[in-house]
């Protein structure tokens, strides 16, 4: 126990000392933080739209503004070419260019003097879109929310009493239903940064004892391996948790993620995950020679996938099934339910005790099989 | 001159070549992390587990189900539950939406009249739930037009130019690849030259008459010959496993990928001006990976960044050359539509090299 | 013999501490000079000025016949340097190691190859040239280390603490290979810990806290203080300027 403390005691006068690194531990998650809670927004707002009117009249301008101002939308002012439309996609100016053909004018006229479905001519004005298809998403979304705007002018523009008939979608967003992007990444941010300051530190600590053979010096006095691991890795769950809370009180205090659950349930949890986390490093650390290989390896095996292949971003069921079986071994994958839970959902353990127990197991397996290396390779 | 970076380039190389990890890491790990990335990455939005309250049960509620259901997006994960509380279901994960059909459903949609079907949308993930509601609005309009078979007095005509098939891949991966070599690149270049202080060379190379750009160049283009080496198995890979189309030219993407390097390789170079230990160059190279990587438009587009935000992208190479690799690949782009980019990249590189260059004394005062 | 290199009040000053105090001295062509100090005296300091590594704070120089403010690229193509830590590229061979340097001095093709013939005869490298440089003995990392410093023929080579942790033997044998490079007219500025060594100087200067407190012809200095050697003089006068500086 005395000698867990010596080792604590040096590694964390080896983190003090080097400011450099330091800062980073500290400055990257905030930096991160604000990064992904501004940067990223997945939502498909902005879309860029050229629109060439060939109709001229107020109804187009009217029209115009229509798409425009619904916010889904954003207005391109670079000149589009109508000999050449596609020019102003390949440039990246727009994402997509509405074709507005004379004779709107007349068809909302008749639209307005509609007196019943059967009245409704047959010859239909037609609105030309030309979306440009390398953003799949983007593309879909600008078709659908042209779709939207044009319905909407067509509502707007019946007589009085005239409903048009079908399914109207009645939709209500239940938790963040201000849609805000920080809500789903700030949890996940939380999840990573736990990951990558303990796995990535323990790894790159223990890698460079090895090199500089201080290592070696330690195994020639009574400590045990294990008593090494443990005093090595103490400081940096310290730091790890830190920094966890540094990325929560951003999130909450700063961007406005809500936090419904109990946050000793996700003090705990985050404990263990940490504690996974850290398992990986000492892996790492344990085969690999120099701290480059280190960090490079810690930075594939937790990181990368911690990033893509927990849920962060990307949808784990649309993957093909290879990987998501792989991603039963990603502790990132159990917490990030787990804190989404907790913070927007405030669910207790009684809803999250699968990805909990999973979670644990895997924390267990992980530390133990990393033991038992570190060990054997030192003897 | 041209003797002396000779033996420069000679010497990085055999010092890459002789590094086995090294030559691991540069050659298979960039095909690791395309399958990976390649397969993982999919922000397309399908398959979303939905629950459905059926208070109809009419045939008309159920052909609406089955459109519903028809192609990716909404998979039926719960029919009619028992309880009301899809809030619960949300809890456990169970589904993401919840689709409710009121009782009155085909009564009001025979006789023509407007009716309400709900739709409640897990919100956490911000996403996917402006995306579904999307979706349920297009497959709502498609079943009204069908059933109904009223003519429209408008009617938006789509075309869709480039990735008809509409696959996220295809615009992924081209983004993958030049995230990668961003990320060896800065990261190689930084490292080379700080180990070399780390180790002593270095201050041994300042004695000799070597001069400065002599020094910057021998050590950066043999990373960019790597770059290039690493790109071109990427890239092939990318299109004959993956399939992407490319439809512009091969070689004024190398010509433009040259360009890029230097910018990437001037930020290693820089790097290295201001650090004293390999795991400071790494730490700092990998700080401006990220950076570059969320603020390149390669998750989410530019626009949807607050403004502040938007001025600092275009610092960042990496923005303007992932519009030219997607430009290039997937819709033909030539140096006419990408002339903007071409010229910032030049100036960056440009920029960035001067003050590394500026940085670089022989002699410390 | 011309004087090589010449020194007059070289001062290096970083912020508040001097660390090269006013420092005069003139080395002459093929003489061996050993530049001697306790940790700390400022010897590491004013090698790296005359090698063009640091700017001095004040004072005159010239290396070779240039100056050191101003002519600093036309001293580093006559001067050779041998670090403390014997930079060499530990995953490359000896004659890799050679080949490189060579080049960077601008060694044409075929010079550059009957050199590296020509030193690894005189050092012994033979055997090693095909291994990496990370993998010799210290001894001979030592030689190859010396075998890159003077590919170029310099005039003048400045050697900082060559000889450390080298056995007895290999640093005899070692300072014959430098007497060899004296008699065939080259400088050689030398610091040394080891007193036995110094002792084979032609002169010696001693530093203490930046400042040169003694300078002179080893044997000469022996007798002028009355010490048995080298070793008992350093320390005796070493001790005398510590406990002056305590009493004031």
């Amino acid at each position: 126990m005395f000698k867990i403390k010596f080792i604590a005691q040096k590694e964390l006068w080896h983190i003090l000392r080097d400011p450099r690194s330091l800062i980073i531990a500290i400055l990257m998650p905030i930096v991160m933080t604000l990064l992904y809670g501004y940067a990223i927004n997945l939502d498909i707002k902005n879309i860029k739209l050229a629109i060439i009117d060939f109709d001229k009249t107020s109804t187009s301008s009217d029209l115009m503004g229509r798409f425009y101002n619904s916010g889904y939308f954003s207005e391109v002012t670079n000149p589009v070419s109508i000999n050449n439309p596609e020019m102003i996609l390949k440039k990246g100016q727009a994402n997509a260019v509405l074709i507005i053909r004379p004779g709107l004018g007349e068809a909302i006229q008749k639209l307005k003097s509609m007196r019943n479905i059967a009245s409704v001519s047959v010859d239909n004005y037609e609105l030309g879109l030309i979306v440009d298809g390398s953003d799949a998403n983007m593309a879909a979304a600008a078709g659908s929310y042209s779709s939207i705007v044009v319905s909407q002018v067509i509502k707007d523009n019946l007589p009085l009493g005239f409903e048009m008939p079908g399914i109207k979608i009645s939709r209500q967003v239940l938790y963040n239903p201000d849609l805000k992007s920080s809500h789903f990444f700030v949890p996940g941010l939380i999840a990573i940064i736990l990951m990558m300051i303990s796995a990535l530190l323990t790894s790159v600590t223990i890698a460079r004892e090895k090199e500089s053979g201080t290592m070696e010096q330690l195994l020639t006095t009574p400590i045990t391996p294990r008593q090494i691991i443990i005093g090595k890795t103490l400081p940096y769950v310290g730091l790890a948790i830190l920094d966890g809370f540094l990325v929560l009180g951003f999130g909450v205090f700063y961007f406005g993620v809500p936090f419904i659950g109990s946050t000793l349930l996700l003090f705990v949890f985050g404990v263990i995950y940490v504690i996974a986390a850290l398992a990986i490093g000492i892996f790492i650390s344990t085969i690999v020679k120099t701290q480059q290989l280190a960090m490079m390896g810690a930075m594939m095996v937790t990181v990368l996938p911690s990033v893509m292949l927990s849920g962060f971003i990307f949808e784990i069921k649309n993957m093909p099934l290879v990987l998501q079986i792989i991603t039963y071994i990603v502790p990132a994958r159990y917490f990030l339910l787990i804190v989404r839970g907790i913070m927007l959902k405030g669910s207790g353990i009684g809803l999250l005790w699968v990805e909990a127990a999973f979670l644990i197991a895997l924390a267990i397996v992980l530390l133990s099989v990393a033991t038992k290396l570190f060990k054997l390779r030192v003897s | 001159m041209i003797q002396t970076i000779l033996a420069l380039m000679k010497k990085e190389l055999y010092q890459v070549i002789r590094d086995r990890n090294m030559l691991r890491l540069i050659f298979i790990s960039p095909i690791i992390q395309l399958l990976v990335l390649g397969y993982a990455i999919n922000t397309d939005v399908k398959k979303i587990d939905t629950a459905v309250y059926d208070f109809d049960r009419s045939s008309l509620s159920r052909e609406y189900i089955k459109a519903k259901t028809a192609g990716d997006y909404f998979v039926i994960s719960s029919e009619n539950p028992t309880v009301l509380d899809a809030e619960l279901g949300f809890k456990e994960n169970l589904y993401t939406a919840a689709l409710i059909i009121p009782n009155d459903f085909s009564e009001n949609f025979t006789k023509k009249k407007p009716v309400e079907v709900g739709l409640l949308i897990d919100g956490s993930n911000a996403n996917s739930a402006s995306i579904t509601s999307g979706y349920a609005e297009m497959i709502a309009m498609q079943f009204n037009r069908r059933q109904l078979a009223i003519p429209e007095p408008i009617v938006m005509r789509q075309q869709m130019l480039y990735n008809p098939e509409s696959e996220s891949v295809y615009f992924m991966v081209p983004g993958i690849v030049a995230v990668l070599i961003t990320m060896i690149t800065a990261m190689l270049s930084s490292m080379a030259i700080v180990r070399e202080r780390e180790i002593g060379t270095l201050e041994q190379l300042m004695v000799t008459p070597i001069t400065v750009p002599a020094l910057i160049i021998g050590k950066t283009i043999p990373f960019a010959i790597l770059g290039f080496l690493e790109m071109s198995i990427a890239l092939l890979f990318g299109v004959l496993w993956f399939g992407i189309p490319f439809a512009g030219s091969w070689t004024l993407l190398y010509g433009l990928t040259f360009i890029y390097l230097f910018t990437t390789l001037g930020v290693g170079l820089f790097i290295s001006t201001v650090t004293q230990t390999q795991q400071q160059a790494m730490f700092y190279t990998w700080f401006f990976s990220i950076f570059a990587i969320l603020t390149s438009g390669f998750f989410s587009p530019i626009v949807n960044m607050p403004e502040a935000v938007q001025y600092i992208t275009y610092l960042n190479p990496l923005r303007y050359y992932m519009i030219i690799v997607r430009g290039i690949m997937m819709k033909g782009a030539t140096v006419e539509a990408l002339y903007p980019e071409i010229i910032a990249m030049i100036i960056f590189g440009i920029v960035i090299f001067t003050s590394s260059w500026l940085r670089y004394s022989k002699r410390v005062s | 013999m011309p004087d090589t290199v010449i020194i007059e009040k070289l001062t290096k000053k970083f912020g508040d501490f001097t660390a090269v105090d006013q420092i005069s001295l003139a080395v002459g062509e093929g003489e061996v000079f050993g530049f001697l100090g306790a940790n700390g005296a400022g010897k590491t300091t004013a090698i790296r000025m005359l090698c063009g590594l640091l700017l001095p704070t004040s004072g005159n120089g010239t290396v070779g016949g240039f100056d050191i403010y101003r002519d600093n690229e036309n001293i580093k193509k006559s001067i050779g340097y041998m670090s403390q830590k014997f930079s060499l590229y530990g995953d490359l061979t000896a004659y890799e190691n050679l080949w490189f340097y060579g080049s960077v001095y601008r060694l044409n093709k075929k010079t550059l190859k009957n050199r590296i013939e020509e030193l690894s005869e005189e050092l012994g490298l033979h055997e090693f040239l095909n291994r990496p440089a990370g993998n010799l003995p210290l001894g001979w990392r030592q030689r190859l280390a010396l075998a890159t410093s003077v590919l170029h023929r310099p005039k003048i080579l400045f050697l900082d603490e060559p000889t450390g942790g080298v056995d007895p033997v290999f640093r005899r044998r070692f300072w014959g290979i430098l007497y060899d490079l004296a008699d065939k007219g080259t400088t050689l500025f030398v610091t040394t810990h080891y007193m036995d060594e110094a002792e084979y100087c032609h002169r010696i200067s001693i530093m203490h806290h930046g400042q040169i407190i003694e300078l002179g012809n080893p044997s000469d200095l022996i007798q002028k203080y009355q010490q048995p050697n080298l070793e008992e003089l350093f320390v005796q006068l070493i001790s005398k300027k510590s406990e002056k500086a305590t009493d004031v």
